[in-house]
């Protein structure tokens, strides 16, 4: 019991952040507003899609509609259920905005589900251009006393929903996934090093671990990609890839396999995995960011940061990482000591 | 490794099959654009250097490998093969593109950048090719397992050369080019370090 604590912390941490990931819900948000475009000078009725919100039950409802510092508080708010709001908005004939089309954010606050923001909600088209004197009749910095919401909540995101939970999973995959490759090296190294039978099974047992959790990272990584970018697969960079890094750790497996002698296997197998670990690294962290990436953290995307990842997130996500990671050591372990018996078994016969 | 150029029918044998294989390339798509001719030039180099590649180690015999090993030094040996293939990859590359240039137009823009894509890829090549054919050698299905092996590798080096011959062709314009040309140095250079370091282990046998 006393040489197995890690791995009990893996699954207990593993266990804690699949619940808290799973269970806490998201922070209510705004996913779409009916219609997004109207014109200056009209009286406009727009139909507020709400995200785990509570419009009916609460009394105290406001909505604004923001530009800069001026803001268009609502002058009827109507809600149909907890999820649906009509408001009605009397714009003025001009507005504060030196272009013709101009995008406002809409704001949404009451007292249970809190402030919650939709940027670049609404087209609102303007006939004359006059911004000075819309500057004097748009009211300003008219958004005061916002609500925040009670108890532990995950962002919102528009497009992402609730699949931002996903980074949990997919991300801490890949990071797990590549501690568990770069431990393999290093008994690959020392195989070359000592010439130890007991490294090269490690090593290898390592590698087929790391292969599987890069399969489930791009599993999880397709359901993402599905409901976001609507589709299971793309062309994009870091995509391909990762493909690409599949084929040469499947590879290594062709190439254990092509051996009867053992040593030779046991060293080839070690100098391949070196060189392989080394040319995958341009490969997933050189290349996907000198080129146009659909990809979160390439290309100019900025990655998971800021306000996407809060605290709440971190609790999830940093015991995910650890967990996975324990939890595919563990299973590496398992691995090897089946291939050390199968070992000794021949050795028997 | 002066050994390697006793053997010129193989370099003449593959000089060959660089010409006719872009004949057949010719015969078959008649006239072509700066793009198609981009990916067609570098997947015919791709296909002959692995072919030139495949003899620096699977095609000799173990006696001579052995002799090899009583003469000189594993570090000294696998940088004089790398050597020698560099200036073999290179001479390939030049002469695809001038029997390119021969039945198509000429698209490059870029002379100078288009030599130095040349080149890099034909480096990085040399060392990719050279280093997996040492391990692919060992086995006994060793022309699969060199593609098997070697084509993923060389993934990353073939995307970045296309990348820089687009520009030399004039299809794209790219002022970060430079950028691309550091990738690849550096690329070739951990590949490089690591076939020096690995390859003694290699050769013990």
């Amino acid at each position: 019991m006393k040489e197995n604590w890690w791995k009990i912390i893996g699954i207990g941490l593993m266990l804690f952040s699949l619940i808290f990931g799973m269970l806490t819900p998201l922070k209510p948000g705004l996913p779409s507003v009916f219609p997004f475009n109207g014109k200056a000078g009209n009286q406009l009725t727009l139909s507020i899609q709400g995200y785990n919100t509570h419009f009916d039950e609460v009394k105290d409802q406001r909505v604004w509609l923001k530009l800069g510092d001026y803001t268009l508080g609502a002058s009827k708010l109507e809600a149909t259920s907890s999820n649906l709001l009509k408001a009605t908005f009397n714009t003025p004939d001009i507005l504060p905005s030196k272009d013709s089309v101009v995008v406002f954010t809409l704001i949404s606050d009451n007292e249970i589900d809190g402030a919650s923001v939709m940027p670049s909600a609404i087209f609102v088209k303007q006939a004359n251009i006059d911004s000075l004197g819309a500057a004097q009749i748009w009211p300003q910095n008219s958004v005061d006393n916002l609500h925040q919401r009670a108890g532990i909540t995950f962002p919102y995101r528009n497009v992402l929903g609730e699949t931002i939970r996903n980074l949990y999973y997919h991300v801490s995959l890949w990071f797990a996934m590549f501690l568990i490759l770069a431990v393999s090296v290093f008994y690959s190294i020392r195989y070359l090093h000592k010439e130890n039978m007991v490294d090269d099974h490690r090593a290898d047992a390592m590698v087929s671990v790391g292969v599987v959790f890069g399969l489930l990272g791009c599993a999880t990584g397709s359901i993402w990609a599905k409901h976001t970018w609507g589709t299971w697969w793309t062309t994009d960079v870091k995509l391909n890839m990762t493909a690409i890094f599949m084929l040469i750790y499947l590879a290594y497996f062709v190439l254990r396999g092509s051996f009867q002698d053992e040593i030779k296997r046991a060293r080839l197998a070690s100098v391949y995995n070196i060189f392989a670990f080394a040319s995958i690294i341009p490969l997933l962290f050189v290349i996907p960011r000198l080129v146009d990436s659909l990809h979160p953290g390439n290309g100019g995307n900025p990655g998971f940061g800021g306000e996407d990842l809060d605290n709440t997130m971190r609790m999830a996500f940093y015991p995910a990482i650890i967990g996975m990671t324990l939890i595919g050591l563990w299973m590496a372990d398992l691995r090897f000591r089946l291939s050390v018996l199968a070992d000794k078994l021949l050795d028997r016969m | 490794m002066l050994l390697e150029w006793r053997q010129k029918n193989v370099i003449y044998g593959i000089l060959l099959y660089v010409v006719s294989t872009v004949f057949i390339v010719y015969i078959s798509t008649g006239d072509i654009r700066p793009p198609v001719w981009n990916i067609l030039f570098w997947i015919i180099v791709l296909f002959a250097s692995i072919n030139a590649m495949v003899k620096s180690f699977i095609q000799e015999n173990n006696q001579r490998q052995l002799y090899y090993y009583q003469l000189a030094h594993p570090v000294a040996i696998i940088l004089s093969k790398i050597l020698y293939n560099i200036g073999l990859l290179f001479l390939l590359s030049i002469l695809s593109c001038l029997a390119m240039t021969l039945v198509y137009e000429s698209p490059i823009k870029r002379m100078g950048l288009f030599g130095l894509t040349i080149f890099l890829g034909s480096v990085g090549f040399s060392i990719t090719f050279t280093f997996v054919s040492a391990i692919a050698s060992k086995a006994d299905n060793s022309s699969t397992l060199m593609a098997i092996l070697s084509f993923p590798i060389v993934i990353p080096i073939l995307g970045t050369l296309m990348m820089l011959s687009a520009n030399a062709l004039g299809l794209i314009q790219d002022t970060a080019f430079l950028k691309d040309i550091y990738t690849l140095i550096a690329i070739d250079g951990i590949l490089l370090g690591l076939a020096i370091i690995l390859f003694p282990f290699l050769w013990r046998d």
